[in-house]
């Protein structure tokens, strides 16, 4: 059977702008929310859609994220002659196929994408935290015959310049592209999610790599290419919760939000599951000097101090007489005795000595990077 | 190890008689333990930690609730290409004075033995919950002359029920018979050699043992040959030295989740060097609202808490609501407790809700048990309701 939509995730960036947590590791696969990893939200929005086909290009640091992803069992992603492909650049005869940008990366795999031989082929950003129904999506592309669907969101017009904004028609077709304008027409950010009629596409790509006229990037090449031959392009419009974790200070929001009971993105809901490779670990253990309020814990964890308006992830142990104000802490991170970690994201592994301290400011998140040592400082 | 060397049998044929109303639809086997565990968990962690690749399970009367936890067991890596978990269906009801029928019961168990092609078998249930290392039982059976070894550890003689099968040891160590504590000869000591229930020995002992008692005219049941052969033959006694708890009626239910809120218990149960691996759902982390105040407790995930919870073992998708108190309970999962209610020494089984404003309070040694899927709005609706 031919799969009528076929999911391509670009997971290969490099997501400088998480600085030390993006170090040894894919930004995808950097925790989120306790007990998730950004992908889990790409990935299960993918199998809640019905899309059951995936590839995932991976480039930078990948040894992570494969592991979590495996063969895409934990999101319902493995069944027969479908599921998750984790899709690595390799060296070929014509030269090694390294991604030099997201047009690029599809370009390099179009020997994947066609042994699927789908109709449309939706491609995807794996860092962004939403949820979202693709299928419904799929849905308008068909009754508007696009070629081109761009997924956009509604944005406040003094924001509209920090992203790639679709100026549309009064049918929503797409009559212009401005990346970070700063006069826009218009307030709707391009979310990174297209869904491409795959024949066109495919004709698209490989006659510009024929040509001198590469197209890399879908933002800088391909979508002018669409608008310039007139190709039916399309702005379908979401409207939820969608956030892009793409720096320090937006990946430490995203998670206050995710803390927040009544979040828009109502993770609880169970009609719109987030899935997650999952590991057996105990019940968390919140001890007779534990006081924990306005926060979210994950199993494994063992906690003696103090929790406030913070995330602990799984297997995170707190000693007594610490106090964990306004932070996230990813997977396994062991914080001693008479800890203080404010306004802080402590990464996975890292252990913060008795009496340390890690304190940021609400505008200057503190950062302790995977796997760091930190704290035994002294007090005075 | 070499893969397959050892075969395993679970069997979850369990008196469940005391247990109830919990046990009304579940054996001991599926019993929710320590906030996210079925005590099932604990022989398949420890099978799966010794790389046994065939497991035979006995099935109980209620099956459902063992299939719907097992699945396809790759949450104890036993989906395998070779072997994996083999289900044989609860025959405890047939009337085995029917010679044929008879045979029947025994050839399920050979059959399995037989094609497990392992060379060792290690028979054992699911009420002793323990973390135990079959790979140190196996190594000490091989140096042993026995043919036969059995797990006991040393309990404090108050912890020991009259009906709880014990090891006669001798002065060498070997077990001589598997006898009631009530029927052990006066004695002095401070503890009592407890057996597990838990056997090694060579397949094809075993194999022989149940085609001997085949041709035989009189029925008796794996546990009782067991215990006919190490007084028959004398066994090897395997001393477990780590956590142990019987869980065969609701008291001593309660004691062993309760004894997971010592850390020493809860570190060495469940944070050994054996992990107990245990079927993982998606929930979200468990979520402390501002005025939340939870000490002294484990708890599960997908948990709401805006009131008090102390001293308790509260399971996945559990709600307590603003102004309700959790104290010394056990509450299962996906159960509710209402805005001001308060729940003290009882054990709420899955599903339960408990009205606004209610006091539902049990005797610390004998809790209230409500069952499941039970809505509680009056306390006049727990009238006669069986305190265990």
């Amino acid at each position: 059977m031919a799969t009528e939509m076929l999911g391509m995730i670009l997971a290969g960036g490099q997501g400088t702008r998480l600085g030390k947590l993006t170090k040894n590791t894919a930004k995808p696969s950097v925790p989120f929310g306790g007990r998730y990893r950004i992908i889990d939200f790409t990935l299960s929005n993918l199998s809640n859609s019905g899309v059951n086909t995936v590839g995932v290009i991976t480039q930078y640091q990948p040894l992570e994220l494969n592991r979590h992803i495996q063969n895409g069992a934990s999101w319902g992603l493995n069944e027969r002659g479908a599921g998750v492909t984790i899709l690595q650049p390799y060296a070929a005869s014509d030269g090694e196929k390294f991604f030099e940008g997201t047009a690029h990366a599809i370009y390099q795999n179009i020997a994947y994408i066609d042994s699927y031989n789908p109709q449309y082929v939706l491609i995807l950003s794996g860092d962004h935290i939403y949820k979202m129904d693709y299928e419904r999506m799929l849905n308008y592309h068909k009754a508007k015959k696009a070629t081109l669907t761009v997924g956009v969101m509604p944005v406040a017009m003094s924001e509209a310049p920090r992203f790639g904004i679709m100026n549309t028609d009064d049918t929503d077709r797409i009559i212009a592209f401005e990346e970070k304008p700063e006069q826009p027409q218009s307030n709707l950010a391009s979310m990174g999610i297209y869904i491409f009629d795959w024949a066109p596409l495919k004709k698209y790509l490989t006659e510009s790599y024929a040509t001198d006229g590469k197209m890399e990037d879908f933002g800088k090449d391909v979508i002018p290419a669409y608008l310039a031959h007139n190709e039916p392009t399309y702005a379908y419009a979401f409207h939820g919760y969608w956030k892009d974790v793409g720096t320090i200070q937006s990946l430490w929001e995203a998670n206050m939000e995710f803390l927040a009971p009544n979040n828009a993105l109502n993770i609880a809901n169970r009609n719109w599951r987030i899935y997650s490779e999952t590991e057996a670990l105990p019940p968390m253990f919140l001890t007779k000097t534990a006081k924990v309020n306005r926060a979210m814990i994950t199993d494994g964890s063992y906690v003696a101090g103090e929790i406030d308006h913070s995330i602990l992830s799984q297997n995170v142990k707190v000693g007594e007489g610490s106090v964990v104000r306004d932070s996230m802490v990813m997977p396994n991170v062991v914080i001693g005795k008479n800890v203080t970690v404010d306004h802080a994201i402590i990464g996975e592994d890292a252990v913060v000595g008795d009496n340390g301290e890690v304190i940021g400011t609400k505008d200057k998140i503190a950062v302790v990077g995977y796997g760091e040592a930190v704290g035994r400082k002294e007090k005075a | 190890m070499r893969r397959g060397e050892i075969a395993a049998i679970i069997d979850l044929n369990e008196d469940v008689h005391d247990l109830l109303p919990l046990t009304a639809h579940r054996p001991i086997g599926t019993l929710p333990f320590a906030g996210r565990y079925r005590l099932l968990d604990f022989p398949l962690s420890a099978i799966t930690n010794a790389d046994i690749h065939s497991v035979g399970l006995f099935m109980p009367e209620s099956e459902r609730s063992v299939q719907d936890h097992l699945r396809n067991g790759s949450a104890w890596n036993l989906d395998l290409i070779q072997g994996g978990v083999f289900l044989f269906p609860y025959v405890a009801t047939r009337d085995y004075n029917d010679p044929k029928l008879r045979e029947r019961y025994y050839e399920n168990y050979t059959q399995f033995l037989r094609r497990s092609s392992s060379k060792y078998t290690v028979v054992m249930g699911a009420k002793n919950v323990a973390n135990v290392d079959l790979n140190a039982i196996l190594a000490y059976h091989k140096v042993s002359d026995a043919g036969i070894t059995a797990v006991y550890k040393k309990m404090p003689r108050a912890w020991v029920h009259p009906t709880d099968w014990t090891l006669s040891l001798s002065e060498q160590g070997a077990a001589s018979s598997v006898i009631r504590a009530e029927d052990r000869p006066d004695e002095s000591g401070e503890t009592v050699p407890v057996f597990m229930e838990i056997y090694l020995l060579a397949t094809i002992d075993l194999i022989d043992l149940l085609d001997t008692a085949a041709q035989t005219d009189e029925f008796r049941r794996l546990p009782q040959l067991l215990r006919e052969a190490v007084l028959a033959q004398n066994a090897n006694a395997f001393e477990y030295t780590g956590y142990l708890a019987r869980i065969d009626s609701i008291p001593r239910y309660f004691r062993a989740n309760m004894d997971m809120l010592t850390e020493s218990n809860y570190q060495s149960l469940l944070f050994s060097n054996i992990p107990i691996l245990t079927k993982s759902k998606n929930e979200v982390p468990s979520f402390f609202s501002k005025e939340s105040v939870v000490t002294d407790s484990l708890l599960g995930t997908g948990a709401y808490v805006e009131g008090q919870v102390q001293d308790s073992i509260v399971f996945r998708n559990v709600v307590v609501h603003r102004g309700a108190t959790v104290a010394d309970s056990i509450v299962m999962q996906g159960s509710k407790i209402s805005a001001g209610a308060t729940v003290r020494h009882a054990i709420l089984d899955k599903g339960v809700v408990i009205g606004p404003n209610l006091t539902i309070e049990g005797q610390p040694d004998h809790p209230l048990v409500i069952g499941k899927n039970r809505t509680i709005f009056r306390v006049s609706e727990l009238e006669g309701e069986g305190n265990a």
